[in-house]
């Protein structure tokens, strides 16, 4: 290929500058995005992978957690349970490593006059589920051996500046006892740090964890040694488990494994147990679900960015072999071959895409990445231990880059290649009319906005492929306008109590008695783990005194009745709501029947309804129905306080955790706060994407219409009348881009839910007329705020020069 | 009063080695219904003359009046006005619009002068012969007949001073003749005042004045019918 034909086509290039950064700028945009979003899902990926490992660093995360939902066991049950275990172990293949009991509890830490409700671990043995100590400035000290010593979670550490050698005060519901720091570390249940029954991560003083010794936390909740709630079970190696993100059982033998351990367990007399895998453990299984989903969209956002470039880019050519049609209709006429033209036009987009792809993958490895990773550790609050990703991750971005780089460029190229000198030098290649159908449609306007109509569609290719684009990079801006929009519905601290309050077994008494003497009202709340039947996949399982729904206000945790009608109390048939997530996944329906196992205690039931709203899968019992079947009365208080009425330390010596709305608003104001600036960043990122798109088609349309408009203006037409003509076709190109900008928002953001969506968290994008003004306002705003440019450079054209080419 | 009064226009252009001199002290007077020709060789200054009377150019120096009015050369907008309201300008390409029917070039130029006239377009496509292809496009059309149609759009706002540069240039003998014919016919029924810059001699038949233009100076002006 000639050097000069090259040198030729990039000072052409070069010409358009704009247009070449913009396109650049895109490429760059679509490799640092996707490096960024990779690094961060393989880097996390990997270092849970690490973290869980059954090696010295690693925690050795349990394999099988058994649970006693409905209180503790002793130490001989506890020693039992693990001793049937071994027994019924029915695995030729997996082969039990160890068992081993631990006391769980929920409780209270006091900190500065405050209080926050807490998760107590005592551990005994501790091999399993190690407290993580990694090698980082986050953690340091040692296990609690004492029984006044404890292990404090680095979240609280880090936001109440506890160090080493500081004393805590701890509450289990009989009162406050005083511990030495001897160790800041991390713990599997805790990494994703969030309240109980929480999806919100916690705000700095709402919540705590601490790892004490068996005998520490014995003596907190004032039980007998040896006592018990959880047992830990490790199998050797690391069998696989049942995803649940995924179709395939990806663990049938882990899973074999559970249910005969569940059938055992359910011929014990008095004992009740949720036993589940990994998937079941909330904290585990939600950060393995983020990551999941990171790593399944990056190569989609690489790609949804990179195709907005690509048809920047065939656009732009196409353009720009228009406007060089006479000099290649030269080079052809002096011989030169087709390929020779050919090679320039491929070689360009490779060359833009090269340098985009490589100031994104620097950007992208050394500032991108690193900064979502500093961003999720901020979040989530886990520090990122492992800084090393696999460069692989540039490979695959560059790669989907370049490949749709190089497709965009194929059909411009074939174009140059094939162009006619003699009807090139006619001119009739430059001949481009609107269709005859829009042109009987428009007969009957005025011929200003005939011309307007017919001129804004002469192009539909161009057209559609402009829309295409502009559909795509709002997409970005669209999903985020809609997520937030749904993030506050979801998140948002609706409730209407002020506090909810656990309490021990059989404490709602004391409670109700402390509300009566304060003038709170007060309703009972049963909560309870279940699961379907047959299934690892648990429930969160709330009885409630009063269901209603939240618009009626009549319960403090009233409900989003999506179908259905509310459970009448006390029916033949236990009637519940199931939340939508819970419908979806089960495809459970209004008016069937279907069976929950609460605890081991099989239970069929009725679906009166379905609910929306719950993050978490969700079943609601009338408290009375729950209560008779699992013999208990309540976990927690609702308390609703009148004007002046506080939480006192009467209040927090009954209970075992205070939970406050109030709480709960400050972890959503904190979460939005720090999400914010990542999601403005992505909004700004599709919005100047949307504008490089729809100012690279714009212009180009005025471009080609200098034929036109100069004719025009050197025949006396008024700039307000071009003016107006201008604004009527970028007003056309911006409605109708709206319009397929929210349809395309709409319909991405409900795919790109619809696969991040898990069992662990669910929800639907419910766009609103607010959200849909929005994307179109926007697009048409950016359409017609592009109209001064235009005139302004219908005004700049040179007359004299124009009448040159006119006449050439 | 003369139509045109131009005293030492200059257009001068600076190179970077040099200063070109378009037009070089042009001195010009034309009455109202006059028909005139500028012949003159490639360079010679005739279009930048042409662009400075319709006041697409801006002269360097000296004086042009139209109509007894000093012709606006510093704001575009003020220039365009003129044009709108003074000159009417045929190409050589015809450059109509392709979008647009034939009738719908003339009435698109009426409605940006605010002037929409659709009996009055009918009359001149009636006038340069057009009346049966009213209602076709450009594309279906020859190239005289569009020029015709260029004609009847650049006289659609009865303009004082009709231009044309080339405008048969593009055209084989016969539809130059006949393109001229329908010109100077129009030019007679609408009383307009027309100048044309042309390399063909023979169109000289068809003006009353022709004036000879060399290195941005007249060296002739002969008054011929």
């Amino acid at each position: 290929m000639s050097m000069l034909l090259t040198k030729r086509l990039m000072r052409s290039l070069w010409r358009t500058k704009l247009r070449l950064f913009a396109v650049i700028m895109m490429v760059t945009i679509g490799v640092f995005a996707g490096i960024t979003f990779g690094m961060y899902a393989n880097v996390v990926t990997d270092m849970y992978e690490d973290t869980y490992l059954d090696d010295e660093d690693g925690v050795n995360l349990p394999d099988i957690w058994v649970k006693n939902p409905g209180g503790t066991w002793n130490e001989t049950t506890s020693e039992n349970l693990c001793q049937l275990v071994e027994d019924e172990w029915s695995s030729d293949i997996l082969e039990l490593e160890n068992c081993e009991s631990r006391l769980i509890l929920p409780g209270l830490m006091y900190h500065e006059n405050e209080s926050m409700s807490a998760i107590w671990h005592g551990i005994d043995e501790g091999n399993i589920d190690r407290v993580w100590f990694p090698e980082h400035e986050c953690c340091s000290g040692r296990l609690a051996e004492a029984a006044n010593e404890i292990v404090i979670d680095y979240h609280v550490a880090k936001g109440l500046e506890i160090k080493l050698n500081d004393v805590v005060s701890l509450g289990a519901g009989f009162g406050k006892i005083d511990y030495n720091v001897v160790g800041i570390g991390l713990h599997s249940n805790h990494f994703y740090f969030a309240d109980q029954g929480s999806i919100i991560p916690a705000d700095v003083g709402t919540f705590a964890t601490g790892y004490l010794s068996a005998e520490g936390l014995e003596k907190l909740a004032n039980v007998s040694p040896g006592t018990s709630n959880t047992l830990l079970i490790d199998v050797k190696g690391t069998p696989a488990y049942d995803l649940l993100s995924t179709p395939e059982n990806e663990g049938p033998e882990l899973e074999s494994l559970v249910e005969n351990l569940t059938v055992s367990f359910s011929l014990q007399d008095g004992i009740s147990v949720v036993i589940h895998d990994r998937s079941g453990q909330e904290s585990v299984e939600f950060l393995r679900a983020d990551v999941e989903g990171a790593k399944l969209t990056y190569p989609y956002v690489t790609g949804m960015i990179a195709v907005v470039a690509g048809v920047t880019i065939f656009l732009s050519l196409q353009r720009l072999i228009q406007s060089q049609a006479k000099e290649i209709a030269v080079l052809r006429t002096l011989g030169v071959p087709r390929t020779s033209i050919m090679q320039g036009y491929i070689l360009a987009p490779l060359v833009i895409g090269g340098i985009g792809s490589l100031i994104g993958a620097l950007l992208g490895w050394y500032v991108g990445g690193p900064g979502m990773l500093d961003f999720y550790s901020e979040i989530i609050g886990i520090p990122i231990v492992l800084d090393t990703a696999s460069n692989s991750i540039i490979t695959e971005n560059v790669m989907i880059a370049m490949v749709i780089v190089f497709l965009s460029g194929i059909r411009p190229a074939w174009q140059a290649s094939r162009l006619q000198p003699l009807e090139v030098f006619r001119g009739q290649n430059e001949v481009r009319i609107s269709s005859r159908t829009i042109q009987k449609l428009t007969a009957k306007l005025p011929a200003t906005l005939g011309l307007t109509i017919r001129s804004s569609i002469r192009k539909p290719i161009r057209l559609a492929f402009t829309f295409l684009a502009l559909g795509l990079s709002m997409v970005l801006f669209g999903t985020m306008v809609m997520l937030m929009g749904s993030m506050e519905d979801i998140f948002g601290a609706n409730n209407d109590y002020d506090a909810q309050v656990f309490i021990p077994l059989e404490g709602e008494d004391e409670v109700i008695n402390w509300a009566q003497e304060n003038g709170a009202d007060y309703e009972l709340v049963l909560q309870y783990p279940g699961s379907p039947e047959g299934d690892n996949r648990q429930f969160l399982i709330y009885g409630l005194d009063k269901i209603e729904t939240k618009d009626s206000q009549l319960s403090m945790m009233g409900v989003n009745l999506k179908d259905g009608d509310l459970p009448i109390i006390n029916s033949a048939m236990t009637q519940v709501l199931i939340d939508e997530g819970t419908s979806v996944f089960l495809d459970w329906e209004v008016g069937d029947q279907e069976i929950i196992m609460l605890g081991s205690t099989p239970l069929k039931v009725e679906v009166s309804g379905i609910t929306k709203g719950e993050m978490q899968r969700t079943i609601y019992f009338h408290r009375a129905d729950l209560s008779q079947i699992v013999n208990m009365n309540a976990t927690s208080v609702l308390l609703s306080f009148s004007e002046g009425v506080v939480i006192n330390s009467d209040l927090e010596d009954l209970s075992i955790g205070i939970s406050t709305t109030e709480d709960i608003k400050k972890s959503m104001d904190t979460l939005l706060e720090q999400q914010q600036g990542i999601l403005f960043a992505m909004n700004g990122l599709g919005l100047l994407i949307a504008f490089a798109v729809l100012f690279n088609t714009l212009v180009m349309n005025i471009a080609e219409r200098d034929f036109e408009l100069s004719t025009l203006r050197v025949l006396g037409a008024p700039m307000n009348k071009l003016g107006i003509m201008l604004l009527g076709e970028h007003l056309f190109i911006g409605i109708v881009g709206g319009i397929i900008a929210c349809l395309a928002s709409v319909f991405m953001a409900t795919m790109m839910v619809e696969s991040m969506v898990q069992w662990a968290f669910y929800f639907t994008i419910e766009p609103t007329l607010l959200h849909i003004l929005t994307i179109g306002g926007i697009v048409v705003g950016m359409a017609v705020a592009l109209t001064p440019l235009g005139m302004w450079r219908i005004y700049k054209m040179n007359l004299v020069e124009k009448i040159k080419d006119l006449s050439q | 009063m003369s139509l045109i009064e131009i005293k030492d226009l200059k257009r001068h252009y600076e190179m970077t080695s040099e200063t070109v001199k378009a037009l070089d002290g042009i001195n010009l007077t034309i009455e109202e219904g006059e028909r005139v020709i500028l012949l003159g060789p490639s360079g010679s200054g005739k279009t930048t003359l042409l662009n400075c009377i319709s006041a697409l150019d801006v002269p360097t120096d000296g004086k042009y009046i139209f109509a007894g009015k000093e012709v606006p050369r510093d704001k575009s907008e003020q220039m365009t006005t003129f044009r709108r309201e003074n000159i009417g300008y045929v190409f050589q390409f015809f450059n109509l619009l392709q979008d647009l029917t034939v009738l719908e070039n003339i009435l698109l130029i009426q409605e940006l002068a605010d002037g929409k006239d659709q009996d009055r377009a009918l009359k001149l496509l009636k006038l340069v012969g057009l009346e049966a292809e009213t209602n076709r496009f450009p594309a279906e059309i020859s190239g005289g007949q569009q020029q015709r149609v260029a004609i009847a759009r650049s006289i659609a706002k009865k303009p004082r001073l009709l231009l044309g540069d080339e405008l048969t240039g593009n055209l084989d003998t016969e539809t130059s003749t006949r393109v001229m014919k329908t010109l100077v016919s129009a030019c007679e029924s609408e009383k307009i005042t027309a100048i044309f810059v042309t390399h063909d001699e023979s169109l000289i038949q068809f003006a009353t004045r022709v004036i000879r233009i060399d290195s941005g100076k007249i060296i002739s002006d002969e008054k011929v019918a």
